[in-house]
């Protein structure tokens, strides 16, 4: 067999002292809307998920207002039920899940490989379209009709007794995860076939490792629950009874197939924050990361045994007493790899030239809220505990700790860390820290009143409570408007940078890694001269005594 | 066989070399067949708890599906297989003509299969067989749940049908591309990468037909 290359691979004609950049390739709209280009689409991805993050947030804000009086006055019980949706169908489906992965995943991932582009642009694009297609569509039903399953669509809540518009949300949600599946397909491949020569395995980034374990998850995970929603409309529209007992089916059978995407699809939402992470701290310790290829590992080890946990989100629910043994073990293991990369965190900045700009400020701030958020885990783990705290606003501060603590800081962090990259421009280095600060304080004060009003036994869901948790409620409320302010300052600050801000070098942070040898921003083809990688990773000067 | 076209890939400017494309291509097909293996699986998942649950329940409605089309059906899109494979073959011979034939034949074969499936959900609809209109009472044996279990039959196999017809779609689409002279020269690639694909329907009907129609009679 032979292979006839049609076309040759041409150098691009010699530029000036500062060459085209992405951004200056072409300014009609068009050349944004039709682009294949990897960067301009992981820009698009980045305004249209902020926009739905604008709208999954003022629903917060209207809940945690909806929670000062205790007599649920402010709006109606259906009212609350579809605010509480929004802010969940929103925040899990359409910011979270692909915020990191199909933003900084899109823009770094060639570049910090090395490669020209992703292996497939053109199915990149269709996979924006197709998120926008089914985030629009869901979101104009949850605003407009209004849907009061709560994002987890429980059978037979969602089968049989809701009113709302469960049909074209379901539809929405199932499209999207199709945008996902392309993504994750569309990294593996890269990952696998698109490296510059020298960048083998194990010199890849620990950015580029999740996005790869984070990929694999989208495709193993995403078709099953693609088909139990699919089921799920079916059970509305035709009444076919898989998930109703009346009929035959068992709805704690949609729960398992749910949580065996669901549960995956929180290390979608947090195995990216930890590459970030991952990133930020060594370039602001200015060290060589501690225990490399152990991170690696435990990358894969968590999206390996997060297929196994699934169970434990319902051990109330009847699920036989064994399983939920073995489920509440495997949860246990879960803490292991989780441990392995917060130490080797923490052993990274040991000793290190530690800088304290934003995005270091949100990396710490991630520890620390990551920490908390892992351990209380482990009291959900416990089956005993369990029992008293499931359905219980513990559980809803616990995954907040892991999805804002976690993975929002992270994904702060990271848009403050590649920003000169993604844009040329600094941003204000003061306001940054005031934000992050902000956002630290304004968090923590919303959501650890949470912790103790579940463990106190107020439930979830529910804007009814009894009197003697209004002073923490309120607490929390009002530590929900700091938070506001913590993440408007950004919106404002980093829009003014694109105009006002410094002009950045191509190395801002003095940190490693191939994205940062490129021009800030990059030119079209990410590389002037194809990188070939004869470096360890992270090969930051090492000091006299430091061992590595 | 006669004219010999010479065989390549047209390299795409993101790659830098036609193996790597391929490579990446092949990877890629074989990515989205696994997610699509993920999403059946969780229809043989919810037919096999429903044996488990209601094992009498599922068996009598097992037997009210038309076992000889299935049979049928399997041995065609077996053929379909070979046929595919055929054109592979040729296709990395430079026999771009004889490729088209063996194209054209697999999309005849697929669309036997869907006359058969239609005259079986013919048959199905004349017995009211058909638990999810509301308008058409059921009329066979059997309870609640073997109603479920023929309404899981529906599901499974519109899935496997839509995905057949979709296969028949892109095959014509691209029979009609290979008219061209020197398309092998520039896309030899598709016709392998297709042919996984074609494989995998072939595939999935197997398991179909052994999970819902075979396993409880």
């Amino acid at each position: 067999m032979t292979d006839v290359a049609m076309r040759e691979r041409t150098p691009p004609p010699a530029t000036l002292d500062r060459p085209l950049d992405y951004l200056h390739d072409a300014h009609t709209l068009r050349s944004w809307l039709f682009t294949i280009d990897h960067k301009r689409i992981g820009i698009l991805y980045l305004i249209a998920i902020t926009a739905f993050f604008i709208i999954g947030a003022v629903a917060a804000g209207l809940v945690r207002l909806a929670l000062v009086v205790p007599d649920g006055q402010i709006f109606t019980n259906d009212t609350y039920n579809k605010l509480f949706t929004i802010h969940g169908v929103v925040m899990v489906w359409f910011f979270l899940i692909p915020s990191i992965p199909a933003t900084f995943g899109n823009f770094l991932l060639p570049l910090m490989i090395g490669a020209k582009d992703l292996a497939f642009p053109r199915l990149n694009l269709l996979s924006w379209y197709v998120f926008m297609t089914g985030a629009v569509f869901t979101l104009a039903t949850v605003v407009i009709g209004g849907v009061d399953t709560g994002w987890t669509f429980y059978a037979p809540l969602s089968t049989t007794f809701s009113n709302t518009w469960v049909v074209p949300a379901l539809i929405g949600v199932i499209v999207v995860g199709f945008s996902s599946i392309l993504t994750g397909l569309n990294f593996v491949v890269t990952v696998h076939t698109m490296r510059a020569p020298g960048m083998h395995w194990f010199r890849m980034p620990i950015f580029v490792w999740t996005m790869y374990a984070t990929s694999l998850i989208f495709l193993l995970a995403t078709p099953v629950i693609t088909m139990a929603l699919i089921l799920l409309v079916m059970e509305r529209a035709f009444g076919i009874g898989v998930f109703d007992p009346a009929l035959g089916g068992d709805p704690v059978l949609f729960e398992h197939l749910f949580w065996f995407y669901s549960h995956p699809a929180v290390y979608i939402m947090v195995l990216p924050g930890m590459g970030v992470i991952s990133e930020i701290i060594p370039a602001f310790a200015q060290k060589k990361i501690f225990g490399y290829k152990f991170i690696c590992y435990a990358t894969i080890g968590l999206a390996s045994i997060t297929f196994f946990v699934w169970g434990h989100h319902m051990f109330v629910n009847g699920q036989s007493e064994y399983a939920s043994l073995a489920f509440s073990f495997l949860s246990f293991a879960v803490a292991v790899p989780s441990a392995v990369k917060v130490y080797n965190w923490t052993a990274t900045i040991h000793k290190g030239d530690i800088h304290l700009d934003t995005p270091m400020l949100y990396a710490m701030g991630y520890i620390g809220l990551f920490v908390l958020g892992g351990l209380t885990g482990l009291f959900l783990a416990t089956l005993a505990i369990d029992e008293h705290i499931h359905d219980t606003y513990f559980v809803v501060a616990h995954f907040h700790y892991i999805m804002v603590g976690g993975t929002m800081l992270a994904f702060l962090g990271g848009l403050h860390f590649w920003w000169p990259k993604f844009t040329g421009r600094m941003y204000p280095e003061v306001w940054g820290r005031i934000s992050a600060l902000l956002i630290f304080l304004g968090f923590n004060v919303t959501f650890f009143p949470q912790f103790i009003l579940g463990y106190l036994g107020m439930p979830r869901r529910y804007h009814v409570y009894p009197h003697e948790f209004q002073l923490l409620n309120i607490l929390s409320s009002a530590g929900s408007t700091i938070l506001a302010v913590g993440y408007i300052f950004p919106m404002i600050y980093l829009l003014w940078s694109l105009w006002f801000g410094k002009r950045a070098p191509s190395d801002p942070w003095n940190a490693k890694g191939l994205e940062w040898t490129t021009s800030s921003p990059p030119p079209k083809h990410n590389f002037i001269v194809p990188p070939i990688v004869d470096f360890e990773p992270y090969d930051y000067p090492v000091k006299a005594g430091e061992s590595v | 066989m006669s004219d010999r076209a010479a065989i390549g890939v047209e390299l795409a400017e993101q790659f830098t070399d036609v193996a790597q494309q391929r490579r990446a291509a092949t990877l890629g097909m074989w990515s989205w067949l696994l997610t699509e293996l993920l999403l059946f699986a969780a229809l043989f998942l919810i037919a096999l708890v429903l044996r488990i649950l209601h094992p009498d329940s599922v068996r009598e409605a097992a037997h009210h599906l038309k076992f000889w089309i299935g049979a049928t059906n399997t041995a065609v899109l077996i053929c379909s297989s070979l046929t595919m494979s055929g054109a592979i073959v040729t296709s990395r011979l430079g026999w771009q003509r004889a490729m088209v034939r063996c194209m054209l034949a697999t999309a005849a074969l697929g669309s036997l299969f869907l006359v058969f499936k239609g005259y079986e959900y013919y048959q199905d609809y004349i017995e009211h067989m058909t638990p999810f209109l509301a308008w058409r009472p059921y009329e066979l044996s059997g309870d609640r749940a073997s109603q479920l279990y023929v309404s899981l039959y529906y599901v499974a196999t519109a899935l496997h049908a839509f995905h057949l017809t979709t296969g028949v779609a892109i095959l014509l689409g691209l029979a009609w591309q290979a008219r061209a002279n020197g398309y092998l020269q520039r896309h030899q690639n598709r016709i392998e990468i297709y042919g996984l694909y074609w494989h995998f329907i072939d595939l999935m009907w197997i398991m179909v037909f052994t999970i819902i129609y075979v396993m409880n009679r």
